[in-house]
């Protein structure tokens, strides 16, 4: 895949440090797999994948990862309702909202509800992992 | 003794018209989604507008503008007020106060509105179950702050922000000249414990959605304690309105600079400008704009935020000016230049560094005077929610419209050019486009249609996208129809691809509609869309699917000022070609190229291209040429062509100057320029003189 390709030489100094845990949820099997291949580039661990808010809750407490990314649009329970709950069961939980253009104010809800941050669709790995790095205090 | 209120005419102008302007997309919007906060910004509008209004003595504008404000705080109070009808009153309070302002303008009095008035009075009552109080107009006997900008600050600094922010509605005479003294933060005993600081950040240019970094920011400030003078507003904020990207603000918080520095340094695509001790403000007041903070030596250029507080208003014409004068003078440079040429060989080069630095020092100001002359998009797709719902409404059609990356600036002259392409496009897409809701569901689609206008840069282009999902454009109907009407032969529309169909429907005349609406349907107006596109140096192309959709892509330069030419030689005429539209040059034997039905084919690349004498497309006379000569590819409307010239002569950057009468009727030419030389040089647009 192309982001792989393209990100592996400057993030591989990531790997000496202890590989961040991440938890993907996405509906779509295409996102969760380009997400995926976007952290492995970085030196990330994916420790595991939730289709579903539902999904995402219990996985979370299951895993305690150290990042979460989080789709907004999804059937059972929506990425903002997974949000609040992963902040009301770990106040400290990184999630971060991944969003499209014209979801604005979803995403202002989501932060709202305590995610920490977001990424835009559709999703250049470096931007993404500048991202995730900011957050991590690793920026 | 009278103040004299005529100075502040130009900025009433200006500000009322926006205000109205940003009243028509709020009721535009409540109708759709009634949020509270919309309600507040109506109301806020409204307010703005009655206190300039009066402040200027124009009573029947603060009149109207008094009522519609009275209507929007009974919605405030009780959002079920909200109906259809009074949406319908407020707007055409909207559009009459517009129409007064613009009178004014004109120096005329402004209309006195007396049946508008009546009704709003009646819905007043009703509504509210009160009689209409009446409006204070402070005949010019003092100024209301939104309207004295000037006597406050005695610097000769001009801050429209201080002007804009409209003061929030409680807090009205919040006018006092406020004295910026800087004084640390710990000896004031105002606060023991919390510190004020203040706080600049800037948002990334290159940030797709400067609305959510910029909230996501005020969150992490004020879980650090609280903020004040938040500029822009919040609502500005979240909705992407955020000029330069620059946000200022104060935070009261009892955290140290650090903590601060880390809250802040784990938000990407965010730039902390600068942190310091911020001036005290007495107490209570919310401080409306930061710009009355700015220290008096403030004014020296430099590259810090403060570029907000020292935004200056231009008018247009002005700015036409400057680049009209800046052109004159890249050509005289230029000419210049060539005079240095004839020189003595020992005094050319002083003449030549003097030259050089010259013309550097004038392209350094053209790029200036460009950028100040870019304006964003939502200048013109901001009309487009209003324009959407009273299309939908006359023809009973259910549309949500989505606009993105309006913030994005193009040259003011090509925004002027676009504001009527794009709205014919719009009633294209929900007159022609989207079905009415019942055959909607019938097909399987939810009853509201949807209209998508994305604007995106790609490299030194504007692309505008304007899609719907309707029932799509029939491709041999529009054939039937080009044919039918002696535009094209029945061969050639067989041989036609769907996607070159699709342009038939910009051919004058040429349209599928049944009926002929009020509102598009024509056949008008799409090729004077593709006229004006194609105009400002752009490209209009159409893709279309039945039952799905139709998606209308305008690709548009930045600029138009500048073009970059590659200079050919036909006889002793020399014309230019656009350097955008060249695809390279190249020599060959013109007598052993193949041919194809009398057409000399130019081997390239891989294929052969169909090779034009540029003096039989201009009529230009020209001995024959026999042997070697040079052939310029360019990128035409079906395809790459060859142009047989008779020399290259060289590349110059021109500045384009427009054609005036009776020129601009030939077709094939797109504009004029002077050479350093003094010589006038036509610029071709090829595609047309191929047509033609």
């Amino acid at each position: 895949m192309v982001v792989s390709a393209a990100l592996s030489g400057p993030f591989a100094e990531a790997e000496l440090h202890m590989a961040k845990r991440v938890l993907v949820v996405d509906d779509a099997i295409f996102m969760r797999n380009m997400i995926k291949d976007i952290f492995a580039s970085g030196g990330f661990e994916v420790v595991g994948e939730a289709a579903n808010g539902l999904e995402a809750v219990e996985k979370y407490k299951d895993l305690k990862p150290d990042l979460t990314t989080m789709d907004i649009v999804m059937p059972f329970k929506s990425g903002i309702e997974a949000t609040r709950e992963i902040i009301k069961y770990d106040a400290n939980a990184v999630v971060i909202m991944c969003s499209a253009l014209g979801q604005e104010s979803l995403v202002m809800e989501a932060i709202e509800a305590g995610a920490s941050d977001f990424i835009v669709k559709p999703f250049r790995a470096e931007d993404v992992l500048a991202v995730v790095k900011k957050v991590l205090g690793e920026g | 003794m009278t103040m004299d209120m005529s100075r502040y005419l130009g900025l009433f102008l200006t500000e009322a018209s926006e205000h109205l302007e940003g009243l028509g997309r709020d009721l535009v919007q409540l109708e759709r989604e009634g949020a509270p906060a919309v309600v507040d910004s109506m109301f806020r509008h409204a307010h703005s507008v009655k206190g300039m209004a009066s402040s200027m003595g124009f009573e029947s504008i603060a009149v109207v503008a008094h009522r519609v404000e009275d209507l929007v705080d009974a919605i405030r109070q009780d959002p079920a007020k909200l109906e259809r009808s009074l949406v319908d009153l407020l707007l055409s309070a909207t559009d009459v106060m517009l129409a007064q302002v613009r009178a004014v303008s004109e120096s005329k009095p402004p209309d006195d509105a007396s049946s508008l008035l009546g009704q709003l009075a009646e819905k007043v009552s009703a509504v509210t179950g009160r009689t209409p109080g009446a409006t204070r107009v402070i005949n010019q006997a003092k100024a209301s702050p939104p309207a004295a900008p000037a006597p406050v600050t005695a610097a000769a600094r001009v801050s429209p922000q201080a002007v804009e922010a409209p003061p929030p509605p409680a807090s009205e005479p919040a006018a006092e000249a406020r004295v910026a003294a800087v004084v640390p933060p710990s000896e004031e005993g105002a606060a023991k414990t919390a510190k004020r600081w203040a706080v600049r950040l800037r948002i990334a240019p290159t940030c797709q959605t400067p609305g959510v970094r910029a909230f996501l920011v005020h969150k992490r400030l004020t879980g650090l304690g609280t903020l004040h003078g938040l500029q822009p507003p919040l609502e500005d904020l979240k909705a992407g309105r955020i000029p330069e990207g620059n946000i200022q603000v104060e935070l009261e918080t009892a955290e140290g600079e650090e903590a601060i520095r880390k809250a802040l340094r784990n938000v990407a695509e965010v730039e902390l400008v600068s942190l310091k001790p911020a001036v005290v403000a007495p107490p209570p007041a919310p401080v409306p704009a930061a710009s009355g903070l700015v220290p008096a030596e403030a004014p020296r250029a430099s590259n810090s935020a403060d570029a907000t507080a020292r935004t200056v208003r231009v008018r247009t014409e002005l700015l036409d000016y400057f680049l009209d004068t800046v052109g004159e003078l890249l050509l005289a440079t230029a000419r210049l230049r060539e005079l240095g040429k004839v020189l003595p060989e020992n005094s050319r080069p002083p003449i030549e560094e003097g030259v050089y630095r010259l013309h550097t020092l004038v392209k350094d100001l053209h790029d200036k005077v460009m950028s100040a002359r870019m304006t964003p998009l939502s200048l013109i797709t901001d009309r487009l929610p209003r324009a959407a719902r009273d299309i939908a409404r006359r023809r009973e059609r259910e549309v949500d419209l989505v606009i993105t990356g309006a913030e994005i600036e193009l040259d003011r002259a090509i925004l002027d050019e676009l504001a009527d392409p794009l709205l014919h496009l719009l009633r294209n897409c929900i007159d022609h486009g989207l079905e009415s809701p019942e055959d909607r569901v019938a097909a399987g689609k939810g009853a509201r249609g949807r209209v998508l206008v994305s604007v995106r840069r790609a490299r030194d282009r504007v692309v505008v996208e304007m899609e719907d999902d309707g029932r799509g454009m029939n491709a041999a109907k529009l054939k039937t129809a080009a044919v039918a009407r002696g535009a094209l032969s029945a061969e050639a529309a067989a041989r036609m691809t769907d996607r070159e169909a699709f342009m038939l429907a910009c051919l004058p005349g040429v349209s599928t509609a049944q009926d002929v609406s009020e509102i598009s349907g024509r056949g008008v107006g799409m090729d004077a869309v593709k006229r004006v596109v194609e105009n400002v140096g752009g490209t209009l192309e159409i893709e279309s699917e039945l039952g799905r959709g139709t998606r209308f892509t305008l690709r548009l330069p930045l600029t138009v000022a500048v073009v970059h030419l590659l200079l050919v030689a036909v006889g002793d005429e020399v014309f230019g070609l656009p350097i955008a539209k060249v695809v390279g040059a190249m020599e060959a034997d013109s007598e052993r190229l193949d041919r194809s039905r009398e057409m000399p084919l130019l081997p390239h690349g891989q294929g052969l291209l169909p090779v034009y004498g540029l003096d039989e497309l201009t009529g230009v006379q020209a001995p024959p040429r026999k042997g070697v000569r040079p052939f310029v590819v360019m990128e035409g409307d079906a395809g790459r062509v060859a142009l047989a010239v008779d020399g290259l002569v060289g590349q110059e950057e021109a500045v384009l100057k427009p054609l005036s009468r009776p020129l601009d009727l030939l077709p094939g030419l797109s504009g004029v320029t002077i050479l350093g030389s003094g010589r006038p040089v036509f610029i071709l647009d090829v595609p047309r003189l191929l047509s033609a």
